[in-house]
Formats: C-alpha cells, sequence, structure tokens
C-alpha cells in the first residue's frame, strides 16, 4: 500500500493520524492537512487504497475488506493505537475501522459522510461502463453551486477541475467499485454504537452527495460526538473550506 | 442517467473564480492593490507559508485579484489551475523553466511568433537549452527530432504569421507516446475558439495582452495546467517528481498530484523569477474576459468580410487564411477550428516590400504596431518588425517574404475598414 508519512517518515507517534480518502481519489486530498500535523511533530499515514492513486490492486468491493487491508497495513508498521479521519467512502472506512479496532482508535473523524451512502441504479450503471458521464455526475455533485462558480480559497486552482481529474486518473472499475462498496455498506448503525472512540463529524450544508440530514441516524448511535456544519460547502469540504476543516480537526486530534 | 450541465462558456467569462465580496458586497472583482496581506496570528503566518493553510502573503506568490483571472481561464480552458504572469512571454519563460533543465531540449513549431523563436533560439541556448525547429505539418520529422533529452514540444494553435493550424491531436499523440508534454500558445484563438486541452495539450499559455483582453491597454501572460501529464511516469521530470530542496524536500507529483506542475510553478517560479502580474492589470484583463465571447465572434465576423474583399482585389496577389480552400490547412481548421480560424491573417500585395509599405502608409483607422488581439484593427510588415531577426530561409520556412503585410481585424464598423483598406490598396497599386 502506497502511504504519504511526509519527508522523513513516521518518528514513533503514539497517536499517529490515518487519512483515508474516498472514490476514485489519492492521499493528494489530505495534501493541506498532513503538512499542519507534520509541522506539529505528528506522524501521518495519508494512505492510498488498494488500487488507487500509487497503491496496486487488487481493488477491493466492500468496505469491510477495504478496512481490513488497512488495518493489515498498520499492523505491518507496528501501528497500535491511532486516530483515524475519513472523507466520503473514507469515512466509511474509518466507521469501520474504529469499530472493528475498538480499542486502537483514540479519534474517529468522518467528513462528508452519512448512512446509508446508498447510490443510484442510474449512477452505478454508468460506473459499471466505465462511462465518463459518471466522473461528471461525481464531479458536479460533490460541489455546492456556490462552488462551481469558483472563488476558491487556493488561490489560482479551479476546484471542480481538479477532483475530475483525480477521478479521471483512476483505473478501470474504480469508480464502480468504490459506488458499490458504498452503496452495499450495512450495519452502520450497530457499528457506530460500538465505537468508543471521540467522534467527530463534519458536514457540508449544501452537500448533495451525502446531505447532512443523511447522517442524523448515524450521530444518534454515536457514544461520543460532536458535529461541525460547514456553511454553504458542499461534499467536497476538505476543496471548498479547507481552513475550516483543518481548525476542526485540530480541535480533535 | 443525465449528465449534469456545467456553466457555458460565456457565464464563466462573466461569473467563474468571484462570487461577490462577502464584506461590501461589491459585484465587480475588487482589485487588491497591496504588495502583502496581514496575517491574523504567527500560528496562521507559519501554515500559510508552510502550504497548509490557503491564504496570501506577498503579491508576487498569490493575490486575491489575480487568483480570480486564474480561476477564470482555468475555468475556460478546462484546466486544473493557472498562473498569471506579466507578460505571455514570462508565461512562456516559466513553463520552459519548470521542468526543462540546462543540457535539454525542446521540439518547437517552426511558425511561433517572434518573440518566442528569439526566447529559443537566441537566449535559451545561453543557459544550455536547444530547440529544434520543425514544421509540425510533418509528423515524421517531429518524431526525428525528438531526443533522449527532449523535454518539451511547443506550437501554437495558429502559427505566427502563417496561421498554420496546428494538429494539436496528432503531435499531442506523438508527445506523449514518447513521454513528453505538450505546451501551446492559445494567444490567436482564445478558449472561445478551441480549448487545447481538449485536443490533448498539457500545458496552455496566453499572451493575455491580446484577445482575452481586447483593449490593448496592458501587457500579461496566463500560464494554464490541464492537470493531465503524469509528471512521475518515468524519471525525466525530477523537478516534480524527486524533493526539491527550495521547499523543505517537498515532491510535487506526491503532494498535488495533478497540480504538480502549477504548484511547482508558483513556489519556484513566481517565487523566484518574480515576473508577476500587477493586481491592476489582471482587474483590466478580467473586464476584457467579461466580452470575450461576443468579442471574438464579432471579430471574426468581419474578419471573414475582410478576407473576401482582399481576396478578389486585384492589387492583391494573395491571402492566407485558413478558412481559404487555398490555404493548406483548409480541412483542419474546418475539423478543430469551427467557429472561426481567428482574426489575424496575412496576404501578399503585387509589388512586394514598397507596395507593403505605401499601403500601410495609406492607411488611417488601421493602426501600424507590434501587436494583434486589439478591438482596434492593426497592421504591420512582420519581415521588417516582428520576424526581422530571421534570416531568409527562416523567413521562407514561416511563410513570409517581404510583400507580406499581416492585418489583425478589430471591431470598427466593416464599410470603413474596407473603405481604408482600399485607400491603402490605391497607393500599393500607384508603386507599381
Amino acid at each position: 500500500m502506497h502511504v504519504f508519512s511526509g519527508p522523513s517518515g513516521l518518528k514513533g507517534d503514539k497517536n499517529p493520524i490515518i487519512f483515508v480518502h474516498g472514490t476514485g481519489m489519492d492521499h493528494t486530498v489530505w495534501t493541506l492537512f498532513t503538512r499542519y500535523f507534520l509541522r506539529h511533530g505528528r506522524d501521518v499515514i495519508s494512505i492510498d487504497l488498494p488500487g488507487h492513486g500509487k497503491s496496486n490492486g487488487p481493488l477491493l468491493s466492500s468496505i469491510e475488506s477495504l478496512s481490513a487491508s488497512l488495518t493489515k497495513y498498520l499492523d505491518s508498521r507496528n501501528v497500535d493505537k491511532f486516530s483515524i479521519v475519513g472523507h466520503s467512502m473514507g469515512s466509511l472506512i474509518a466507521l469501520e475501522t474504529a469499530a472493528s479496532q475498538t480499542d486502537r482508535v483514540n479519534s474517529l473523524v468522518m467528513i462528508g459522510t452519512a448512512f446509508p451512502m446508498a447510490v443510484s441504479e442510474a449512477l452505478l450503471n454508468l460506473a459499471k461502463e466505465n462511462d465518463p458521464k459518471a466522473i461528471d455526475i461525481l464531479t458536479f455533485m460533490s460541489f455546492s453551486t456556490d462552488a462551481r462558480i469558483g472563488s476558491n480559497k487556493n488561490p489560482g486552482m479551479w476546484m471542480t477541475e481538479g477532483t475530475r481529474r483525480l477521478m479521471q486518473r483512476s483505473s478501470k472499475n474504480v469508480i464502480f467499485t468504490d459506488l458499490l462498496a458504498c452503496s452495499n455498506f450495512v450495519d452502520g448503525l450497530t457499528k457506530a454504537k460500538k465505537i468508543k472512540a471521540k467522534t467527530l463529524l463534519i458536514l457540508g450544508e449544501n452537500d448533495y452527495l451525502t446531505p447532512r440530514h443523511k447522517a442524523k441516524d448515524l450521530i444518534e448511535n454515536f457514544q461520543s460526538v460532536s458535529v461541525k456544519e460547514i456553511k454553504g460547502s458542499g461534499h467536497s469540504l476538505m476543496v471548498e473550506n479547507p481552513n475550516l476543516v483543518l481548525d476542526y480537526l485540530v480541535e480533535v486530534l | 442517467m443525465k449528465k449534469p450541465r456545467d456553466l457555458k462558456p460565456d457565464t464563466l467569462s462573466l461569473h467563474a473564480g468571484q462570487r461577490p465580496d462577502k464584506e461590501h458586497g461589491a459585484r465587480a472583482t475588487p482589485i487588491y492593490q497591496t504588495s502583502s496581506f496581514v496575517f491574523k496570528d504567527t500560528e496562521t503566518a507559519a501554515g500559510i507559508f508552510n502550504v497548509e493553510r490557503t491564504g496570501h502573503v506577498y503579491s508576487r506568490i498569490t493575490n486575491p485579484t489575480n487568483a480570480v483571472l486564474e480561476e477564470r481561464i482555468s475555468a475556460l480552458e478546462g484546466a486544473v489551475g493557472s498562473i498569471a504572469t506579466s507578460s505571455g512571454q514570462a508565461a512562456l519563460h516559466l513553463a520552459i523553466a519548470t521542468i526543462v533543465d540546462s543540457g535539454q531540449h525542446i521540439v518547437a513549431s517552426n511558425c511561433l511568433y517572434g518573440g518566442s523563436h528569439n526566447l529559443l533560439e537566441y537566449t535559451l541556448p545561453r543557459f544550455g537549452i536547444e530547440t529544434s525547429f520543425v514544421d509540425f505539418r510533418d509528423l515524421d520529422i517531429v518524431k526525428d527530432n525528438i531526443k533522449s533529452n527532449t523535454r518539451l514540444i511547443f506550437g501554437e494553435t495558429l502559427g505566427n504569421p502563417g496561421l498554420d493550424v496546428m494538429d494539436i491531436k496528432q503531435v499531442s499523440d506523438l508527445a506523449h507516446e514518447n513521454q513528453i508534454p505538450l505546451l501551446i500558445d492559445s494567444t490567436f484563438t482564445t478558449p472561445h475558439l478551441m480549448k487545447p486541452i481538449e485536443h490533448g495539450a498539457d500545458l496552455v499559455f496566453h499572451s493575455a495582452t491580446k484577445f482575452l483582453s481586447g483593449h490593448g491597454v496592458v501587457i500579461g501572460g496566463l500560464l494554464v495546467d490541464s492537470g493531465n501529464f503524469m509528471w512521475d511516469q518515468n524519471t525525466n521530470f525530477p523537478q516534480l517528481s524527486k524533493p526539491y530542496r527550495g521547499f523543505h524536500d517537498m515532491i510535487f507529483t506526491e503532494e498535488f498530484g495533478p497540480a504538480a506542475f502549477i504548484s511547482r510553478a508558483r513556489r519556484e517560479g513566481a517565487r523566484d523569477f518574480g515576473a508577476c502580474m500587477s493586481p491592476h492589470t489582471a482587474f483590466l484583463i478580467l473586464q476584457g474576459i467579461e466580452t470575450l465571447g461576443l468579442r471574438m465572434d464579432r471579430h471574426i465576423k468581419t474578419t471573414r468580410k475582410i478576407v473576401s474583399f482582399l481576396n478578389q482585389h486585384v492589387a492583391v496577389e494573395s491571402v492566407s487564411y485558413p478558412e481559404l480552400e487555398s490555404h493548406p490547412d483548409y480541412k483542419l481548421a474546418q475539423k478543430i477550428l469551427p467557429k472561426g480560424s481567428g482574426a489575424v491573417f496575412t496576404f501578399e500585395l503585387k509589388g512586394g516590400k514598397k507596395a507593403g509599405q505605401a499601403f500601410i502608409e495609406n492607411l488611417n483607422i488601421f493602426s501600424h504596431l507590434a501587436n494583434v488581439g486589439d478591438s482596434k484593427s492593426l497592421v504591420i510588415h512582420p519581415s521588417s518588425t516582428t520576424h526581422h531577426r530571421m534570416d531568409t530561409i527562416a523567413l521562407k520556412k514561416a511563410g513570409i517574404s517581404e510583400g507580406t503585410v499581416r492585418l489583425s481585424i478589430g471591431l470598427e464598423d466593416i464599410e470603413d475598414l474596407q473603405e481604408d483598406l482600399e485607400s491603402g490598396l490605391k497607393a500599393a497599386t500607384k508603386v507599381n
């Protein structure tokens, strides 16, 4: 598994932070955040899920198997306790990991999340055919209407195209397999109940992919949870409001 | 399932990159005429410097007004990001300096803008970068000139001044087979007529001085990154795929993925070479882009009429415009430039140089100057001005003779332009 841990690698932090990206993405979605924690002496493990970014396949078609592959990697690096942050599909992987490794996870952060994370048959079918329209739809739905006009906080960068390009770099079947994994994930509420870690959900007011009201049941089932809602933001919260997301991460990690 | 509808180009020309200012509600893009920006606290300052928080530090690197322009051109071109530079030449230099090192090589079209030719032919060799100039119409020649140290292929959508239409797709396929990025100068066409990235270009630049602005009151450039090129597919681009000592051993491909190139260009090139754009200039270019679609359609409409007028005139030997069947790239232009082949073209007067001089000196509305893409119509004699450093052989290769006259058609009334040209042609005929 390819991971980004900064130029110096892991330094033995007792609470490293694991970052898990979403559908068709890779570890580069976490660059701003990993740079902050590295500068503050923390260890970060920002992963490319199997078959994504620079990680080799095979693609894994369930949240459980994706979580298991992550746990296996952490075991191989002798990581005992950790905090975990996930976005979208990555938030479900983080949830599953926090539920299956209850005594190892200190903090859980789920960004742009919902349960269930059902995907429409129509979108799944397009993704199954590797139709570029699937990427266009996901890109479009990933941003608030304001963000589609731009005014990026990261100067000079056009938000929608950056996201589209990352997905376009995905190998065949990646988008479909990821969407299927999200759609088929069950027992999220039971798993939420098992989690001991302090949990933070960061939600976007104008998230069209995982609308904030669809996180309601999840929120009710955690033992210890706080919720931050970012006004005006769409699903791509780390692109649309990176500084605010970082502030919230710093509070809990 | 229906594909969602993204905003259309004319809407993007007006809005992309800017929402009304939250503090005062300003609808127009404010001009942030400041060299530097106050930090909230020391921790925030450190965060912005370390690229962990977004924000502005110093206007040589980023500026909020420039950022709107950079987003707008990115939106129009379908790119991940852009950098506004002090001129088109600065944008070209930034593109090259970001990925080409001393001892390396560029393959370029032999019909480039004279300023680009100067940089590649005379100046870059001083820094150890050599260029082979070739005819992009002959793919075998392009292929033969690619060497193991070639790091860039560079051409123009419409060659200057012969208007050679570049088959971007064909050259891009060849470039990519050889794992080399393709850079395109899209000044003459603008994204309204063609988006080079859709045809396979990896990097695009503009002299924003020209059609993007339209008003001819500023000098500016834009370097645009498609985000498509895989810089780490081999070891040829260590600037992007290996640790950079100049920024805490940052590996740009590792941290920025599709935005690796434009991130390095900003973190290194904008920082160290310093060819930045003034925020006031960015504002003025934005005013131009707001009407880009309207203006380009009018430029094209008038150009077609003038081309037809000159093509039938007894004093004119020939007209070179890709929409004429006589142009060698007529079919290609029909295919890739359906909205028009630009508003700049050349023609040959009967009577050579003297006729050319008489023609230019008897024009009143056309301005004799070294620019194109103004809303005002322009004229120039390339062999004695823009291309005067080229020898006869190089001029011939670029499709220029002593009698070649270049026109850039503006937005004036067609009747006035035609009458002005008629007066110049009359004078040219008398010389004969």
